[in-house]
């Protein structure tokens, strides 16, 4: 075990700078990603309707959902249906409807299709209306901005050392990028919900590299690389237990309610990048600014 | 023995005052009867005493546990063709009532908890309301507030919570949420404006609201009835009447302006112009005038109205409808300005109960997940259970707070709670393996040296999480708020209490 680790230490020590081009290729494969995609969509996520406003319509029904889509489509304005199934019958439970037109209308155009009135008792409706929605999604924007930026100066202030400090947020402005460059490559649209996951990420993400700035500035008398081990150990026991205490409720709550669903996928995302970013990036950094310091 | 510090006590007292305040003292899964969620003001079920939030035990000696008792009971004696006497015994007190009808109140089963699900889960109604092309101001929106629960009271719709909000923009909005089923008409009682005019001619004579209307004769047979149905191509309408009561202004200004009328010249009882009734610019009567009330000074004025449908039933239900929405605006007056819903929720209240066991069946999942982890990186089974067993007794405290400041939990702030717990664990796990290092150092310095790694996180934690409480018209402050006092109760209480714990283990 022990000479198993020394192999790892020594191996790491030769290699940490170059590691490191992992993540630069990453994130610079992320930008180039990401100012694609802003200049095909105008924007930095796909959002559903609770961000660009329309009306969401939960059918307790059992209908087909692509002959449905069909019927609406020429009389709602972008419509999309989902089928809801439940976890363990594998019934047919319901269906969303959403589409970027008002309540009553896509009230009226479901009711004369399904040929019965819509109350509180056979589905569920969600409006909202798109200069809110719009408005929502601009403070949002802000709320992740300001957040972040409260983070690097809690941080600052927690290490007072420049290169430690930019490498934690270095490592969360990382990992909410890549997670954003998956959630888009799988062609997630984004709610307001998605947008608190993202905000939950920064507190999450920056937890472990905390963990390890910490012990390796200010614990003294061990060797760098014992440091490093030691936290690891640590990090990956609480990512490890985080990932898949989230992974479980997805699984649970998938299909169930779209808002969990959504919170809990960014999040699995999220964390498993952020295992990347602290033990590959993070650590490369400080390791590098340790040793150049010492000499 | 292990010795129970002061933080480990805390930690047991904080537990056990937390399991109170959800479950009550005495718990109230033990409690038998039913409860009143809504009372009809101005109802004789309401003058005789009966409140929101009193639980019914018995009914003329009969007790009642369930919903069914209460219904079996009251469809036994109602509707009666005369006045009859039930005796309500409610857990404090015993209320007589005489009626003809069953009482007007709503029930459900005494809750098991004192937590309560947000409208996202349990079901229920939630506006977003502004005004049309005019932005608010604190002082307006204060006033709309009033006016809006005036008017949901007085319509009889209760279980409803308005409240002002604003956003990070500045923008102010009315918020109104009603828990459990939604109210049929609550879009149209939103919206409408409520103008009330009666005019003769191009002069407006009184409106509705306390300056010119003193009183509205409602819920009361003799001077507020549905007069007559008919039926009528193909369908079928009704007509209602009710006398409301003019201030001394308003007669004043009747008195004035009838002065000036000439006598109708087909119909010579009546004087030349009618009293044209319009609600939102919309004429919904025309009432001709009785030439004896000429220049005179009158206080009592009959109001009538009509609705129809296609059965006599549904013409009676909807004229009844109308009636109430006439009353309500004569009582409260009108809005200043059109009012404008940008956001309306209402979500079905038939799978709340699925959904609460989902989500608790997803928490189990999430904790059994972790102690598989947590047993397989420490295979120790004290440790790893304080560990468990401290995260646990987390959830329970916020569960408690939760339910002490009346929190809803929403779907969000469940996301949040499972936030929270996350990172408890693993701020644990950072405790532990502190603990653990074979450094020279005291059990005592190496969980200082972890409490600040901890801190540093708390804070970060903090600081990403406080713009949430400005954003989104205060939506999202549910998440927020409850993983705010999550991480704080971690770091006051449960944090400090594990790391004695492990002390007392290591030791």
């Amino acid at each position: 075990m022990a000479e198993e680790n020394l192999q790892v230490k020594n191996w790491h020590d030769k290699y940490y700078k170059i590691l490191l081009i992992i993540p630069a290729i990453l994130i610079i494969f992320s930008f180039v990603y990401m100012i694609n995609f802003y200049n095909q969509h105008g924007d930095f996520i796909k959002k559903d309707i609770s961000l660009t406003g329309g009306t969401s319509v939960t059918l307790y029904d059992k209908l087909d959902a692509d002959k449905l889509k069909q019927e609406l489509q020429n009389k709602l304005e972008e419509v999309n249906i989902r089928e809801v199934y439940d976890l363990i019958s594998k019934e047919q439970k319901a269906l969303i409807i959403e589409t970027k037109s008002g309540a009553d209308e896509t009230k009226k155009v479901l009711e004369d299709y399904l040929k019965y009135e819509l109350t509180d008792e056979n589905s569920s409706f969600e409006f909202t209306g798109s200069s809110l929605s719009q408005g929502f999604y601009k403070q949002l924007l802000i709320a992740i901005l300001v957040a972040f930026v409260a983070m690097g100066i809690v941080i600052f202030l927690i290490f007072r050392t420049f290169v430690p400090s930019i490498a934690v947020i270095a490592s969360a402005f990382a990992d909410i990028l890549m997670t954003l460059v998956v959630v888009n490559i799988l062609g997630i649209e984004i709610s307001t919900a998605g947008l608190v996951a993202f905000l939950m990420l920064i507190g999450y993400s920056v937890d472990t590299d905390i963990l390890l700035t910490s012990r390796v500035l200010k614990r003294e008398g061990e060797s760098l690389n014992k440091k490093i081990f030691d936290s690891f150990k640590t990090g990956m026991t609480m990512t490890l237990t985080a990932l898949f205490s989230v992974l479980v409720a997805l699984f649970i709550v998938k299909s169930f309610s779209s808002v969990l669903t959504q919170i809990f996928t960014i999040l699995s995302i999220g964390l498993v990048f952020d295992i990347f970013n602290t033990w590959v990036t993070n650590v490369s950094i400080i390791k590098w600014y340790i040793k150049s310091k010492h000499g | 023995m292990a010795k129970l510090t002061f933080k480990i006590w805390i930690l047991i007292i904080v537990l056990i005052l937390s399991l109170i305040s959800i479950f009550g003292l005495p718990p109230s899964f033990l409690e038998k009867g039913i409860l009143i969620t809504g009372v009809e003001q101005n109802s004789s079920a309401f003058e005789s005493g009966l409140r929101q939030g009193q639980i019914i035990t018995a009914i003329d000696g009969k007790s009642v546990e369930t919903i069914d008792d209460f219904s079996k009971i009251i469809l036994e004696k109602y509707p009666s063709d005369r006045e009859i006497k039930t005796i309500i015994q409610t857990k404090d007190s015993e209320i007589i009532l005489f009626s003809k009808q069953a009482p007007e109140i709503t029930i459900s089963g005494i809750p098991k908890t004192n937590l309560k699900a947000g409208l996202d889960i349990s079901g229920g109604a939630r506006a977003l309301v502004q005004a049309q092309d005019k932005k608010l101001s604190t002082e307006e929106v204060n006033d709309l507030v009033a006016i809006t629960n005036n008017r949901f009271n007085v319509y009889g719709i209760s279980d409803i919570k308005v409240s002002p909000v604003s956003d990070l923009a500045g923008n102010h909005f009315m918020l109104i949420e009603v828990a459990g089923a939604t109210p049929k008409d609550l879009k149209q009682l939103i919206e409408q404006q409520g103008k009330f005019e009666a005019k003769i001619g191009n002069e407006t004579v009184f409106i509705g609201g306390e300056r010119d209307i003193s009183s509205v004769c409602r819920n009361d047979a003799t001077c507020a009835t549905i007069t007559a149905c008919s039926d009528a191509n193909g369908g079928s309408i009704c007509n209602f009447q009710f006398s409301i009561y003019l201030s001394e202004i308003a007669a004043e200004k009747h008195a004035e302006v009838t002065k000036k009328l000439g006598i109708n010249e087909s119909v010579p009882e009546y004087l030349s112009k009618p009293l044209d009734l319009y609600v939102d610019d919309k004429l919904v009567d025309t009432l001709l005038i009785s030439k004896d009330l000429q220049g005179r000074v009158t206080t009592q004025i009959s109001i009538s109205g009509s609705g129809s449908g296609e059965t006599q039933e549904e013409a009676y239900s909807i004229t009844e409808e109308n009636m109430n929405k006439l009353q309500t605006i004569l009582i409260t007056g009108s809005l200043p300005y059109k009012l404008e819903i940008v956001k309306l929720d209402t979500i079905s209240p038939i799978l709340g109960e699925q959904f609460i066991k989902i989500i608790l069946l997803a928490g189990l999942g999430a904790l059994l997940a972790v102690a598989i982890v947590i047993f397989v990186r420490y295979r120790k089974f004290k440790e790893s259970m304080a560990l468990l067993l401290t995260s646990f007794s987390e959830i329970i405290i916020i569960l408690g707070v939760a339910s002490m400041i009346d929190w809803n939990l929403d779907l969000l702030s469940i996301a949040g709670i499972l936030a929270v717990v996350g990172t408890g664990i693993d701020q644990q796990i950072i405790i532990l393996d502190e603990s653990k290092q074979r450094v020279s150092l005291s059990v005592k310095e190496k969980l200082k040296r972890a409490f600040t790694i901890i801190l540093s996180a708390y804070f970060t934690a903090l600081v990403s999480l406080l713009p949430l409480l400005w954003v989104g018209a205060g939506l999202l402050k549910g998440f927020a708020i409850t993983t705010i006092i999550g991480i704080t109760i971690g770091i006051l209480i449960t944090r400090p209490a594990f790391t004695d714990i492990i002390k007392n283990i290591e030791e």
